[in-house]
């Protein structure tokens, strides 16, 4: 059996997450350059369960989803419980861009980030998927500007309102109140009030809640948003692992963010409503004033680059290369996936 | 399931046109008849059956199974992958894409191997050549045949929704739910989007419970050639069943098939 793994040429080591390796490499066939996700192999157990359970439920939802803002999945290969998932290689992340203190992020482009953000998870939740572990390292943005939600290790088909979920998901800064009380029947407001924290980040640019414990979690939230109570969220003290907190009044939103206006103000609000019922859906979102208002969102190619992306040109095969990928993000078609052994 | 099916993987790469299906099938058709072939996915959806409800599957579980044993061997000859490794493989694979949990390869591969020593002893009369490394290896593979398109939508919940519309209908309810398990073993599963597949199991039991709802039929905005290929398709399956004595035949038909070699690489 010849395997697939000859058919990628490992470019470089990109970075490692629970789950998985990440490597930029290049189809020998066509030439493109692709983010090769090697999905860890854990305990032997693990391995005697086949191919991941995780990467399988990757695979499972990525093909039947296309959006230009959602990470498309182009070829699967492997053998046994060791798989790798191959991507369309995407240049930078959020993280790095508000990371890169060089990088000036004027509100058109905060409102061309957070867009792009909503329009891909507005797509997912219309097909039933919560994506669960939002952050900013998790959207992903090509040299072309167009932001891309990655990473559906954690994704899960929602809907059934019988099936209970796990409430450890979404990494801590980002995590919703209602998975921080141990909420195991929550659903796509998870996904909104992450987004709330990552347009927070984009104006603050450092965390707006990092927590170091889950309890100091609720503590910064509670600090912004004041202390919830059967009023402000009915239900709350249901919840399997709800706490007393010590009653704290809100800050208003206007006082930390002193330079947004108001149309943003009340989109922030409305995502960052603690009571999860009251949060925005993502198409109520698209739809507040804040983004039909000036300034418009900046247009993909007017958006920053980190620095070391702003000088790969100097490589003397890259420019054709580069169009090639442009083409395809463009056209947004996934590669054909027939595999061949 | 999810989404919108017009969109799936399903629609767009697995409703397969009834021509290509014919002639990838040639190969298979030298070694045995068009009715023969029928008569051993017959018995290979028994068995996927049969074994899902000893792990106590869900329906959709085992039907999703046999879709893809279905997928995978109307791309690939018999002789490439013996039906009897595939069969418990696409459990083990359904299982996990239906978020029921994991079925341990061990356990499936030890079901399977009882199954074929007792209830199924009139079609293989050797011990159970595979183990849990061989499930393992063989997921992959099928994995690639599915061209990783897992989800597949079943007649189940188009189902439930005609019903509802027809009125509550437990009689029908159930023998349309039969009808649909049993077109598993026919093509329409291959064929026909899965709400035109209930239609069609529903034009079927209304005329075994003599039910009048014409009109009902009428006003549905659905291609009535199709549903009348499917509701064919189905009844000439229940006569083929009917004339198809499984534990005399079965065995002999098995023997008409190239062996494979175990492990399954033979491509």
């Amino acid at each position: 059996m010849e395997l697939k793994v000859q058919k990628y040429e490992k470019i470089s080591f990109l970075g490692e997450g629970q789950f998985a390796l990440v490597y930029k490499a290049r189809n020998i066939e066509n030439e493109e350059i692709v983010a090769v996700k090697k999905i860890k192999v854990g305990s032997r157990e693990e391995a005697r369960d086949g191919i991941n359970r995780t990467a399988l439920r990757e695979i499972k939802l990525l093909q039947e989803l296309s959006h230009e803002n959602v990470l498309g999945l182009l070829d699967v290969f492997g053998h046994k419980s060791n798989v790798s998932l191959v991507f369309e290689f995407v240049d930078t992340d959020l993280e790095v861009i508000i990371k890169d203190t060089k990088i000036v992020l004027t509100p058109a482009n905060i409102k061309s980030y957070i867009l792009q953000t909503l329009k891909g998870l507005e797509y997912l939740h219309i097909n039933w998927i919560m994506h669960r572990d939002l952050k900013p390292n998790n959207l992903l943005v090509n040299s072309a500007g167009i932001l891309k939600v990655g990473d559906f290790g954690l994704a899960k088909f929602f809907g059934s309102p019988t099936r209970i979920n796990t409430h450890q998901v979404v990494t801590r800064w980002y995590r919703a109140p209602e998975l921080l009380f141990g909420a195991r029947h929550y659903a796509t407001g998870v996904d909104i009030w992450a987004v709330g924290c990552i347009l927070a980040e984009l104006l603050l640019r450092v965390p707006f809640l990092p927590g170091d414990s889950d309890l100091n979690q609720l503590d910064k939230i509670f600090g912004v948003f004041g202390t919830p109570n059967e009023d402000s969220w009915p239900g709350v003290k249901l919840l399997p692992d709800y706490i007393q907190f010590k009653p704290t009044v809100p800050i208003p939103l206007q006082e930390i963010f002193t330079a947004a206006g108001d149309d943003l103000i009340e989109l922030a609000e409305s995502m960052l409503s603690l009571y999860p019922l009251k949060r925005c859906t993502t198409t109520q979102a698209l739809k507040m004033p804040y983004f039909s208002n000036r300034p418009p969102p900046t247009i993909g190619s007017k958006l920053p680059l980190p620095t070391n992306l702003q000088k790969t040109d100097e490589e003397p095969s890259r420019p054709s290369l580069k169009r090639k990928m442009l083409e395809l993000v463009e056209n947004n078609i996934p590669g054909k996936k027939r595999l061949q052994f | 399931m999810a989404g919108d099916f017009w969109k799936s993987s399903h629609y767009q790469q697995w409703i397969l046109d009834k021509q290509d299906l014919i002639r990838e099938r040639q190969v298979d058709l030298a070694f045995l008849s068009e009715e023969e072939y029928t008569k051993v996915f017959i018995f290979f959806a028994n068995f996927i059956q049969v074994l899902g409800e000893q792990h106590k599957l869900r329906q959709q579980v085992i039907a999703t199974a046999t879709v893809y044993f279905k997928r995978f061997y109307a791309r690939n000859s018999l002789k490439n992958i013996d039906p009897f490794l595939l069969a418990p493989t696409c459990i083990f694979l359904s299982s996990k894409v239906e978020e029921f949990g994991v079925i341990s390869a061990n356990r499936l591969a030890g079901s399977a191997s009882n199954l074929i020593k007792n209830k199924f002893s009139y079609a293989y009369n050797q011990e159970y050549p595979y183990h849990s490394k061989h499930i393992l290896e063989c997921e992959f593979y099928l994995l690639e045949n599915l061209d990783c398109c897992l989800i597949v939508y079943q007649p189940y919940r188009p189902l439930l929704l005609l019903i509802q519309d027809i009125g509550q209908e437990d009689q029908l309810l159930t023998l349309t739910w039969r009808i649909i398990n049993d077109s598993l073993r026919t093509d329409v599963s291959l064929l026909y989007p899965p709400h035109q597949i209930a239609i069609g199991a529903l034009q079927i039991a209304c005329v075994i419970l003599q039910k009048e709802l014409k009109h009902w039929f009428a006003e549905l905005n659905v291609d009535m050639d199709k549903i009348q290929e499917i509701a064919r398709a189905i009844v000439n399956l229940f006569e083929l069943w009917k004339s198809f004595d499984e534990k005399k035949e079965i065995a002999g038909l098995l023997d008409k098939i190239p062996k494979a070699k175990p492990g399954g690489s033979s491509r």
